[in-house]
């Protein structure tokens, strides 16, 4: 009897001595941590990353491309010829945003949705992947007798593309991302047999430090007549307000169709076009 | 005999529990005042615990949960200063010293970016019915916790940053 009533004592005083660390772990409730900064800009190198513009913030991003290095010195390797895609990026929420650009050389007007459909995370909930779709459309503008020509359409002047970009931070340094693409044309160029191209695009991006990344970037075509796939490599140095983003490519295009099923430059014969992206934010909405 | 004691042994337990008084929708506010730039963020979802029957008091948070007003602040804030996906926590483990006339001081170890210092400061213990309100202020010196500003930001980053703190606890049943 004697022992029982000790140990009920005993049961009690367990309750009057809490310690610290229960405390600590009394409050320690579970919560959702998410995958943020899967990569730094808006941009692996020349296609879409799984990131956005926050919400409420607008960025402007200009984008250079000058022309092959092997053009040599009476061009300055390529630094003579330049052409730009200036575009503006807007966070209309914390998972769609809104782009539109232009391109230079190709006198292409382009535009975007961007939808985060899941997030990275670990805890209570817990996903693997952050998966994003981007839409765009390109309206790439004709010469004026061939746009007054009866028979060419104002939709002839459009193609679009679709993508699913499927990411994953592997660790703070190492991410990886996959982009399921299909680009479609309203109207074909006489090389060109579908309507409809498949590529699948590879971006990588290992973290050097806190503010200097190196980002690499591939697609493989599936059923286009051009059998050169674009590579690029590219490292994102990240000043306080701004992201530069310098890199070589063998494509000059900076919109999707283009750069994926347009580049007919090779590596190998040094056909390289040295570029940068600079990206500023703007805080619109607080 | 056992009998009549066990009822009574059982209100002791209940009562000793009802000692702890938390939270878990604290606020806590940071500043940075600095020649350029000042910086104000806000963390709303700080949970508290504090044991009356012996002065014991907790607090915890995560870095990613403070809500900046520049949203590219709080990703060079997590991603280059506090380096929240490798330390997602920050926590204070403490004791309540001199507690009267609603004021007291606290002394323990605050834990930031994986690194543990030594603090004290006074704060304001304004006890109600079944909750208890705390509120204080302090300083933080950013290299005290490995948290290195680099000299092109040295102007729009405070050295030292005050921390605002106000919780209301509720007792716990």
């Amino acid at each position: 009897m004697k022992f029982k009533l000790i140990l009920i004592f005993i049961f009690c005083y367990s309750y009057v001595c809490f310690s610290q660390n229960d405390l600590l772990s009394l409050i320690d409730n579970n919560t959702t941590e998410y995958s943020n900064y899967i990569f730094k800009g808006t941009k692996v190198v020349n296609s879409e990353s799984v990131e956005m513009p926050d919400n409420g913030v607008l960025q402007f991003m200009i984008q250079h491309r000058f022309g092959t290095l092997n053009s040599g010195f009476y061009n300055f390797y390529g630094l003579d010829n330049s052409q730009v895609r200036m575009s503006l990026a807007y966070g209309i929420n914390d998972r769609l945003s809104i782009g539109i650009g232009r391109s230079s050389s190709l006198k292409a007007i382009d535009s975007n949705l961007k939808y985060q459909l899941f997030r990275q995370s670990k805890g209570n909930k817990t996903f693997p992947l952050t998966i994003c779709l981007n839409s765009s459309i390109v309206f790439k503008q004709y010469f004026k007798s061939t746009s007054e020509n009866s028979i060419f359409l104002l939709s002839d002047q459009f193609s679009y593309s679709h993508q699913l970009l499927i990411a994953r931070k592997i660790n703070r340094k190492f991410s990886i991302q996959l982009s399921p693409t299909l680009v479609h044309y309203n109207l074909l160029s006489i090389d060109q047999f579908n309507n409809d191209l498949y590529s699948i695009g590879y971006g990588l991006r290992y973290k050097l430090s806190n503010r200097i990344s190196v980002n690499l970037e591939s697609f493989s075509q599936f059923n286009s007549q051009n059998k050169i796939n674009p590579i690029s490599i590219g490292f994102d140095v990240e000043t306080g307000g701004h992201v530069f983003q310098f890199h070589l490519s063998n494509s000059a295009f900076m919109i999707n169709r283009a750069f994926i099923h347009e580049t007919y430059d090779l590596w190998s014969e040094g056909s390289i076009y040295f570029g940068f992206n600079i990206s500023r934010v703007f805080t619109v909405k607080e | 005999m056992i009998r009549k004691i066990l009822p009574l042994l059982f209100f002791i337990s209940i009562d000793c529990y009802s000692q702890q008084y938390i939270a878990n929708d604290g606020e806590i506010t940071f500043f940075s005042y600095a020649p350029i730039e000042d910086i104000k963020a806000v963390n709303k979802k700080v949970s508290a615990a504090f044991d009356i029957s012996n002065n014991d008091i907790v607090f915890q948070l995560y870095i990613s949960d403070f809500n900046f007003r520049k949203k590219l602040m709080q990703t060079h804030f997590n991603e280059n200063y506090l380096e929240s996906d490798i330390f997602p926590k920050a926590n204070f483990v403490g004791k309540v010293f001199a507690l009267e006339d609603d004021s007291a001081i606290v002394r323990g170890l605050l834990t930031i970016h994986g690194v543990s210092n030594e603090i004290e400061a006074n704060g304001m213990f304004i006890k109600n019915n079944n909750s208890i309100k705390i509120s204080s202020e302090f300083n933080v010196k950013l290299e005290d916790y490995n948290v290195s500003i680099p000299t092109i930001v040295m102007y729009k980053i405070a050295e030292e940053i005050l921390v605002n703190v106000v919780i209301k606890l509720n007792s716990k049943r």
